[in-house]
Parts: structure tokens; C-alpha cells; sequence
């Protein structure tokens, strides 16, 4: 049986060794806290400013607007909850897009309980947001619109810069879940005008616990969890030495390796998604043609269902991802890939490839090799196949 | 529990599944659960003789334990005569394939249902007819069995206004009132919800299965005053004059009851 291939690089990454060896001194020797007046102290508040400003490097940041934290949750909490209770007296309406991450959703609904109000701005076919129907969900009292840079999901890129556009002047700040797209789309928020951006550490290679939050010079937040003050006050606790040194450790190696990498990587994707939609019949493509994440394949196959097919690739020796409800903990299809417009049934047959930095080409080969067969034997099994072959 | 933490069993019947295919002729019938808007669509075709199964086939659209569980079925009742079959349940099932995550207990141990389906269906003469196609109302948006049509609930018309009701603007005739009010989407959820400020009976029938979302508008009522029945629909309104019973059928169970209550609401059919 080959080695594993792993294509699932969307729902975990491995930390690259290089993070690791970074990581390494601040587990033992170097321990000391960026709070203490000491020189193991000094030595900390040193590494905790180099951190900031090599991540905030990777988007055209200043050093001094980037607030680490525990991950893209509690970035998306404190960047949403933060900042509509500091401004609530400006007004209390959101707007996020129907396709946004479930996390994305719970905040409002947990915002909605709180009594702002919260409108959600559909997308187009491909998973894109209309400009033109956010600004009709845009009212006087909008003082918050959040959209995720790319879903990573079905892998479509939102179109920032219009949607920045859109609210400019306006007095309406732009917050971005970007963890989808970090390392694969270049963010630049002097180019992107976004007030409050999310990264992960994980998902640029570095270790998971840790995250970052980009808050705009000029834009006022609340902390979400009072304590003894540090990261200016809004974000408490202890700094995670090992992990912040990690996660700019990532940042840098990504803003090094990443135009020849999102190349390799594309290249990859336009194989399989080729290779896929030619050699299976009734099989589509999830997510826009062009403007996709480069390591993003996403397809549906009629008559199928999506856990079967992982079951299938795992006997095979291969890992990729559904949104289909059977692999859900809650029984529902990602809600995703209902928002753009897919019947429950179409959700039911999707299937996910994301590439990474230890993709290779062989990967592409084996899945090309061993889809198409168990595409067919399930559909063989199937009752909706055969019916929609005669009719 | 992993959704997919499957034991080798139900993994040996998901990678080799049993009497894959359908069968025809005089002597088959047809039995057919599920919804493919729910991921999950089965058909057992069983050929009788000498009222035992001769011989069985299932295809399945679904997940790892949709197949399995339908080709463990085919396994179980094969040879049996037709009262053996309709006592395997969906438990003997599961127990057969050494467990099922709790989660797929519910959405997808459909098979056994399927067999009876198909028991049920050679009982009653439809023999030899090949399965209806799954008709453009079933690819709906929400989980469940398709509503039952809007069926032609008999003696319903007979006793129209008289405790018959197609609306329920006028509450001053459900006041102490006991309410049956059948599924019709949203619309009769709401109107059941709305019926507990005038009376304290209010029951809410449906052909579904019980939600297992919290999106679906019928969640709702498991909050509420009213008491849901779920798989189940009334067949036949009766009464001298007014009404004063329904007869229902327990789809789950093939059985009919009757139910005592003093009026019935039917809107008319809305999107669900």
C-alpha cells in the first residue's frame, strides 16, 4: 500500500520543522516573562516585539496594530464583540456574508441576543459576494460588515477591494476572517483598506493556540476578557512565548517562499480540477473558476455522497474533506455550500482537495488514478444514478 | 464518537456490500425509503416465493452506514418468511454490524424500513411494478420524508366548519377546543403556536420524521405547549354532524389509531 497522501491541508497543517527549531529555546531556556524587569524578561519583551513586527510585516502592517491571541476564534470574537460594544452608541447593525464560516455566524447570533441587529448579504453562484446587494444591506446605523477574504471551503476569494470601496467614507469599519487565505492570496491591508484582519498561526505552517489580530490604527476595540493587561490592554494573560515566536517564524517563512510556492500549488489544483472534470462524468466544480484559492479543488458528483467517497479515498490511502451532513456533527450540509445556491443533495456529494507545502506532484497522479473508480462503484451501488441515466 | 468511527463489520459491508443491484418480474416487489435531499435514498427489491424471501437486492445512495446497514439487512432476512422479516428491526440491524455511532442511528438505519416497505408493498398486490422515480416534490430544501400529499383526508369535507378548518383566523372557535392541526409547513407551525394562547390541547401531526435541526421551523414546537406526533397522518375525519374523532396512521408502525378530538385545521398546502 503507497504512503499516505495527505489533501486536507484546509483542516490541519503540519507546523514546519523550521518553526520548530525557532520554537525550540523559548519551551526551556529562554522562559522568562516580557512583564518581568529582569533579563530573562528583557529577552522576552525583545523576542515579543521582533514577533509582532515580522507579522506584521507579512500584511503591510505597523507593529504596533498587530494583538496576538489563541487563534482565528478568538480573533473573529474579540474583533466583532470588541468592536461593536466600544461603538454601540454609533449604532448597532452588522452585516457578514450568508457564506461565512459557521464561527462567523454564531458571533452574530450571539450579538443578535445582545440586540444589534444583523443582516447577511448573499452570494452568487461561484460564492462571491454582490457588491451591489451589500450596499442595499448597508442602513444608517451599519457600524460593522464582516467577509471573509476566501472561504475555505469552496475556496473562492471575495472581492476585497471593491467591497473595502463600497464602504469607504462612510464611518463603517471592514473586519476580515483571512485564515483561509493567508499564505495563498497576498494581503496587504495598505493596499486593501481593511480595518481588523484575522490570521492563524496554523494556517501559514506555524503551531495551532495561536493567532493574530490586525486592528487598525484609529480603530477603537473593547477586550472581550478583562485581566492583567497585556497585549495593550486587549488581550490578557501571559504571553504564549513559544507560539508567538512560532507563528512570526511562519510568517516570515511564508512571506519568503510564498510566490513560487502559490504557483507550484496552482499548478497542482488546474491538474486535478482537469483532470477530474474529464475523466468523471456528471462531476462539477464548487467555487469560482478564477478567482480560487490556489491550493483549492472543489467538486460535487451527482448521485453520490460525500462520506462514502472519504471512506473510499482512506481505504486508498488518501485524506480530503466533504461538507456533506453525514459527516457533520450536526447532521446538516455545510451550510457553505447551501448559501451559494447547491440543493441539499448536490451538498451531499461534495468533495474536497486542498494542497500544501509537502504536495507533490505523485499526489495529483493517485488521485486521478484511483477517483474515477470509486466514483463509479458508488454510483454503482446507487439508486439515484441509474434513474438519471434512463430518464 | 466519530460520525465515520465505524466497527470492521459495518466496514466490510460498506467495502464488499451485499446483493447490489434490483430485481424484476411477477413475483418482486418494491420497498423504498429515505430522501436524497437527506442524503440518504433506499430501495429493497424482494422476490417472494411461498411467502418467504427468495431472493433480495437494495441499491442505496448514502453514507458508510447507509450501505451497510442495506446490505446487512439483505443478509439477515434472506430465506425468511415474510412475518420473520417485518420483526427485524432497525436495532437487529445495527447489533448485527457489531454497533452504529449513536449519530447514524437515527438518519441512517433506514434499511430495515426499506425491507418492510417492500413486505408492505407485496402484501397489498403491488407486485412486479417498478419503483416510482423520486418525483421533483421530494428534492425539497428541508430533511424528512416528502410531506405526505396533501392527501385527501377523508370525510374532511364533509365536516367542513364544522370543526373542519382550512384557516384559523377566527380563534373563537378553538377556545378549550381540542386542535388537531396537520403539517403543512411553516405556516401550521406558526398557526399551532398561535392556537396555545386559546386552547391548552393543541396537537401538531406530521408525516415527518421528528427534526433533528434546529432550523427546521418544526424544532420549534418542542419548546411549546403543542404536542407534536411525528410519522403520522390522519387519514379520515369522523363524526356525525361535527367532528368528533380522527383516524390516524402511524407511518412508522403501519398501524391506524384513533384519536379523539374536537377539531381539525388543514391549510392549505404552502411551500414547505
Amino acid at each position: 500500500m503507497p504512503s499516505r497522501i495527505y489533501l486536507d491541508y484546509q483542516s490541519s497543517k503540519p507546523v514546519d520543522p523550521r518553526v520548530v527549531d525557532a520554537m525550540r529555546p523559548w519551551f526551556t531556556e529562554r522562559f522568562g516573562n516580557p512583564s518581568s524587569l529582569h533579563l530573562e524578561g528583557d529577552e522576552a519583551t525583545e523576542a515579543l516585539d521582533g514577533s509582532r513586527e515580522s507579522v506584521a510585516r507579512f500584511i503591510g502592517a505597523d507593529r504596533d496594530e498587530i494583538i496576538f491571541t489563541s487563534g482565528a476564534t478568538e480573533s473573529n470574537n474579540l474583533a466583532i464583540i470588541g468592536y461593536v460594544t466600544r461603538n454601540r452608541r454609533r449604532g448597532d447593525h452588522i452585516v457578514i456574508a450568508e457564506s461565512e464560516h459557521i464561527s462567523i455566524h454564531n458571533i452574530a447570533k450571539a450579538l443578535e441576543k445582545q440586540g444589534f441587529k444583523v443582516s447577511k448579504v448573499g452570494v452568487d453562484q461561484y460564492g462571491r459576494v454582490s457588491v451591489e446587494k451589500l450596499r442595499r444591506k448597508i442602513i444608517d446605523t451599519t457600524i460593522l460588515v464582516s467577509i471573509g477574504w476566501a472561504s475555505s471551503e469552496i475556496g473562492t476569494i471575495q472581492p476585497m477591494q471593491e467591497i473595502a470601496a463600497v464602504l469607504r467614507g462612510r464611518g463603517i469599519v471592514l473586519h476580515s476572517d483571512a485564515v483561509a487565505a493567508e499564505g495563498l492570496v497576498p494581503i496587504d491591508v495598505r493596499r486593501v483598506p481593511v480595518d481588523l484582519l484575522t490570521l492563524s498561526s496554523n494556517d501559514i505552517y506555524g503551531p495551532k493556540g495561536l493567532g493574530a489580530l490586525y486592528i487598525r490604527k484609529g480603530v477603537n476595540i473593547a477586550p472581550v476578557m478583562p485581566g492583567g493587561g497585556q497585549e495593550r490592554g486587549l488581550r490578557s494573560g501571559t504571553e504564549d512565548m513559544p507560539g508567538i515566536v512560532g507563528m512570526a517564524a511562519a510568517a516570515g517563512i511564508m512571506a519568503a517562499e510564498m510566490p513560487a510556492e502559490t504557483l507550484r500549488l496552482a499548478q497542482y489544483r488546474d491538474r486535478l480540477i482537469e483532470g477530474v472534470l474529464d475523466r468523471i462524468p456528471r462531476s462539477y466544480l464548487n467555487g469560482h473558476p478564477k478567482a480560487r484559492l490556489p491550493n483549492n479543488a472543489h467538486f460535487r458528483f451527482d448521485a453520490i455522497e460525500g462520506e462514502s467517497l472519504l471512506l473510499s479515498l482512506k481505504d486508498r490511502g488518501i485524506a480530503a474533506s466533504t461538507g456533506s451532513a453525514c459527516s457533520s456533527k450536526t447532521l446538516e450540509p455545510s451550510h457553505t455550500l447551501i448559501s451559494y445556491g447547491l440543493l441539499h443533495e448536490e451538498a451531499h456529494g461534495s468533495l474536497e482537495f486542498t494542497f500544501g507545502r509537502w504536495s507533490g506532484p505523485a499526489d495529483v497522479d493517485r488521485v486521478l488514478e484511483v477517483l474515477p473508480g470509486i466514483v463509479e462503484r458508488l454510483r454503482s451501488l446507487s439508486p439515484l444514478y441509474e434513474k438519471e441515466e434512463k430518464a | 464518537m466519530k460520525s465515520t468511527s465505524y466497527s470492521e463489520k459495518t466496514l466490510d459491508h460498506f467495502r464488499n456490500p451485499r446483493n447490489v443491484g434490483t430485481l424484476e418480474g411477477p413475483d418482486v416487489a418494491v420497498g423504498k425509503v429515505g430522501n436524497p435531499v437527506c442524503g440518504d435514498l433506499m430501495y429493497m427489491y424482494i422476490r417472494v416465493s411461498d411467502d418467504r424471501i427468495a431472493e433480495i437486492r437494495f441499491q442505496t445512495f448514502g453514507c458508510g452506514s447507509a450501505v451497510a446497514t442495506s446490505s446487512m439487512t439483505t443478509e439477515l432476512v434472506k430465506g425468511l418468511t415474510l412475518d420473520e422479516a417485518m420483526k427485524v428491526t432497525r436495532t437487529d440491524v445495527a447489533d448485527a454490524l457489531e454497533g452504529l455511532p449513536p449519530i447514524k442511528m437515527h438518519c441512517s438505519n433506514l434499511a430495515a424500513d426499506a425491507l418492510h416497505d417492500a413486505i408492505r408493498s407485496w402484501r397489498e398486490g403491488r407486485r412486479g411494478e417498478a419503483p416510482a422515480p423520486p418525483k421533483a416534490g421530494e428534492f425539497r430544501t428541508s430533511c424528512g420524508p416528502p410531506i405526505a400529499e396533501p392527501a385527501v383526508i377523508e370525510g374532511a369535507e364533509e365536516l367542513l366548519a364544522k370543526g373542519v378548518y382550512h384557516g384559523v383566523e377566527d380563534p373563537a372557535a378553538f377556545v378549550d377546543k381540542r386542535v388537531l392541526i396537520v403539517d403543512r409547513g411553516k405556516p401550521s407551525v406558526d398557526a399551532a403556536l398561535a392556537l396555545t394562547k386559546h386552547t391548552g390541547r393543541v396537537i401538531f401531526m406530521s408525516a415527518n420524521k421528528e427534526p433533528s435541526s434546529k432550523d427546521d421551523p418544526r424544532a420549534s414546537l418542542k419548546r411549546s405547549d403543542v404536542k407534536a406526533i411525528y410519522e403520522a397522518e390522519p387519514v379520515a375525519v369522523l363524526g356525525e354532524g361535527e367532528v368528533e374523532k380522527v383516524r390516524v396512521h402511524d407511518i412508522r408502525e403501519n398501524e391506524e389509531y384513533e384519536l379523539f378530538v374536537d377539531a381539525v385545521v388543514i391549510l392549505a398546502e404552502a411551500d414547505n
